[in-house]
């Protein structure tokens, strides 16, 4: 089981990636730290012509801080956020996810950028930043844009990247001190794929409810005001408030039927919401 | 191949590697340091766990050429470190191995658990274990190892706890400047594309006559229903699914291998799923029951390039709704994947990609039908199936036939 031969380039700048990222006629694949992306090498699943491995470039492990919100670069690694060597902007809510994403020899390599570019719809940052709020900041030959998490996926494996463009870093804004957070994962077996995923985000002063239905058969569904599943009330207290039939029908309207997978999906929000409720 | 650099067990190494080798294999093939131990190769075993740059990383799913300027250290270069020994001492003592296959990986982790973790507890080391997978041991014995090397280092005062790393970056990278300049590095490549050779199985074959694995072996992993209805009386709707290729032709991405006769037709169908594009060729049989309207295809396919292998069925049938002025038509898919394409996907991913395939499949049958034999034979445009267009789009169709039927 070795991958497919395959041409490998690894630029120091932007301008070199771009350069590359614009061979035509040739299937090139961005690498960052490879632990999506070798499995379906080694499968053959994936026989690019060229893979192009972005680590070098300065640029891409870029961190900012600001008032409102952190800026990771796209090469920002799980174990970085669950280490904290980045700045985190969530009272400790993406340190706590990124500690749960698969086994910490994963986490040493696999990174933000390269999970959202890959799309698989059980992945935890697809969901967690949708339910946060984050934005990806993209790069191409004709310059930067801003796409919201929750309309980057598309599809499965699939994202709103033309061809050309990479993932150059992700905006997470910065929550408010008494920001509510809940993100509940279930797996088979600890640190698998997720099953199901239930996120919700409710931040009062800034006037933010958001939930979320990951680890769907495809996109998650995402509620960017989410007060329509607390019948219209959450000041009355998450737990109390929170409309299971209002989730449900979300689930009908995605197409959702398999019962167990419904049940699945279920549970992981209510556990999201109760985790909420309870900080 | 490239040239790279690596310092492995403290010494240094210059290679030449062909970019593909993962640095498991690097290690085996061309250093003979065949303590790092191949299981899965796709990330999920552990056992090739090693150490690069200080912290465990999986060998078989990070190429070794993107590791260049690391540090790596395999299991044959912690003879001398302290926290190893201990390890080995503990293994030992508490049953931690039996085979020893999933050992190397296991010290690996273990190593790292006891610097960044002084204050595990036995279900902290049950999680932070959970990606390494032994056979043999039930794993009690391993925990146990990692829970009195813990205690012996705080009880010695050994433990404060620490993390080897501080810079920001997948492990392992980032060590080594570029390649080589760009200009240089593109027109090897784009000949090297042009020589890219088509996969056994690909286009140009000429396939030999294929044998229908029978069915009823066990049930289908996947099943998909779909059920639409066509403004056609059923007697042309029956004559209509007996043209065996334009039948087939409905399911997206496929193209006729030769002319197919009124019960067995060669097909090969394109699926794309991101950046995985599989090509399935394979042969069908039908059988069809003019009494019930009804009939089954049985087929089975494999895609050369994954060496993926799927077998099922369709079966059809169809009823008079209006007094005979239209048709409804239900379809049941059902089908097993194995290899690689089955190893990689989880069920709801494969299902989601069903579900689309037999919507498109309905849909652009319920198309061909409606336009007559004018559209016959054209192929349809394999399915992304990524893209939410096609599944968006049949929603709208299936909601459109509900409210005209009043359903």
């Amino acid at each position: 089981m070795k991958p497919a031969p395959f041409e490998y380039e690894r630029p120091d700048d932007l301008d070199g990636l771009i350069a590359l990222m614009r061979s035509e006629d040739l299937f090139v694949k961005m690498l960052a730290g490879g632990q999506s992306l070798g499995p379906m090498l080694n499968l053959r699943l994936v026989q690019p012509d060229l893979l192009v491995d972005i680590t070098a470039i300065p640029e891409l492990k870029r961190v900012e801080e600001n008032s409102d919100a952190v800026v990771l670069g796209a090469c920002v690694t799980h174990a970085d956020i669950e280490d904290r060597r980045v700045p985190d902007a969530t009272g400790g809510a993406l340190p706590r996810v990124a500690r749960a994403i698969a086994y910490r020899a994963v986490r040493n390599r696999g990174t933000l950028g390269g999970s959202l570019a890959h799309a698989d719809p059980a992945a935890d940052w697809v969901s967690c930043l949708a339910a946060i709020g984050a934005e990806v900041l993209i790069l191409g030959a004709s310059g930067r844009r801003t796409v919201p998490v929750d309309e980057f996926m598309t599809g499965v494996f699939q994202v709103a990247l033309e061809p050309g463009e990479l993932v150059e870093a992700v905006r997470i804004p910065r929550l408010s001190r008494g920001a509510r957070w809940g993100f509940h994962k279930i797996a088979r077996k600890t640190g698998e794929m997720a099953q199901a995923i239930g996120a919700v985000l409710h931040d009062m002063e800034r006037g933010i409810l958001r939930a979320v239905i990951g680890a769907t058969e495809s996109v998650p569904i995402v509620f960017s005001d989410a007060a329509a599943l607390f019948g219209g009330n959450p000041e009355a207290g998450l737990a109390k408030a929170y409309d299971a039939g209002a989730a449900a029908r979300a689930l009908d309207d995605a197409g959702i039927t398999d019962p167990v997978g419904r049940q699945l999906h279920l549970v992981a929000l209510k556990r999201a919401i109760n985790q909420a409720a309870q900080r | 191949m490239k040239q790279m650099h690596l310092t492995v067990n403290g010494k240094a190494v210059y290679a030449s590697v062909e970019p593909r080798t993962h640095l498991a294999d690097f290690l085996r093939e061309s250093l003979n340091l065949t303590g790092t131990h191949l299981g899965c190769e796709h990330g999920v075993c552990g056992a090739c766990t090693l150490i690069v740059d200080g912290v465990p990383v999986r060998s078989c799913i990070t190429l070794a050429v993107a590791c260049d300027g690391a540090s790596v250290t395999t299991v044959e270069g912690l003879d001398h470190d302290e926290i190893a020994g201990a390890l080995r001492a503990a293994f030992s003592r508490e049953h931690g191995l039996q085979c020893g296959y999933c050992t190397p990986g296991m010290l690996a982790s273990a190593r790292d658990i006891v610097i960044r973790m002084p204050d595990a507890t036995a279900q902290d080391i049950r999680v932070a274990m959970s990606g390494n997978l032994c056979r043999c041991t039930g794993y009690v014995g391993i925990v146990r190892a990692i829970e009195s090397v813990i205690s012996e280092r705080k009880a010695k005062s050994l433990a404060p706890p620490s993390n080897p790393r501080t810079d920001v970056g997948p492990a392992g990278s980032g060590r080594a400047g570029p390649t080589a300049p760009v200009s240089a590095a593109a027109a090897p490549v784009a000949a090297r594309a042009a020589r890219r050779t088509e996969p056994a199985g690909a286009a140009g074959r000429v396939p030999e006559a294929r044998r229908i694995v029978e069915p009823g072996v066990g049930a289908p992993q996947t099943t998909v229903h779909e059920s639409f209805t066509v403004d056609h009386p059923r007697g042309e709707v029956w004559a209509f699914f007996g043209r065996l290729g334009e039948v087939a032709t409905c399911l997206p991405g496929t193209s006729l291998l030769g002319t197919p006769t009124d019960n067995h037709i060669e097909t090969r169908i394109r699926i794309k799923v991101g950046p995985m594009v599989s090509e399935f060729e394979g042969a069908a049989d039908v059988v069809r029951d003019a009494s019930s309207f009804s009939g089954v295809i049985r087929g089975t396919a494999e895609d050369a390039r994954s060496r993926s292998s799927t077998r099922g069925e369709i079966r059809y049938a169809l009823i008079e709704e209006q007094h005979g002025a239209s048709t409804r038509v239900e379809v049941d898919v059902g089908f097993t994947l194995t290899g690689p394409l089955a190893q990689f996907s989880r069920s709801s991913i494969v299902h989601d990609i069903a579900r689309r395939m037999a919507g498109a499949f309905a849909q652009n049958l319920h198309a061909r039908l409606s336009r007559g034999r004018d559209a016959a034979g054209t192929p349809v445009a394999e399915l992304d199936a990524g893209g939410l267009l096609v599944s968006a789009l049949l929603s709208r169709i299936k909601r459109f036939f509900r409210g005209l039927l009043g359903r």
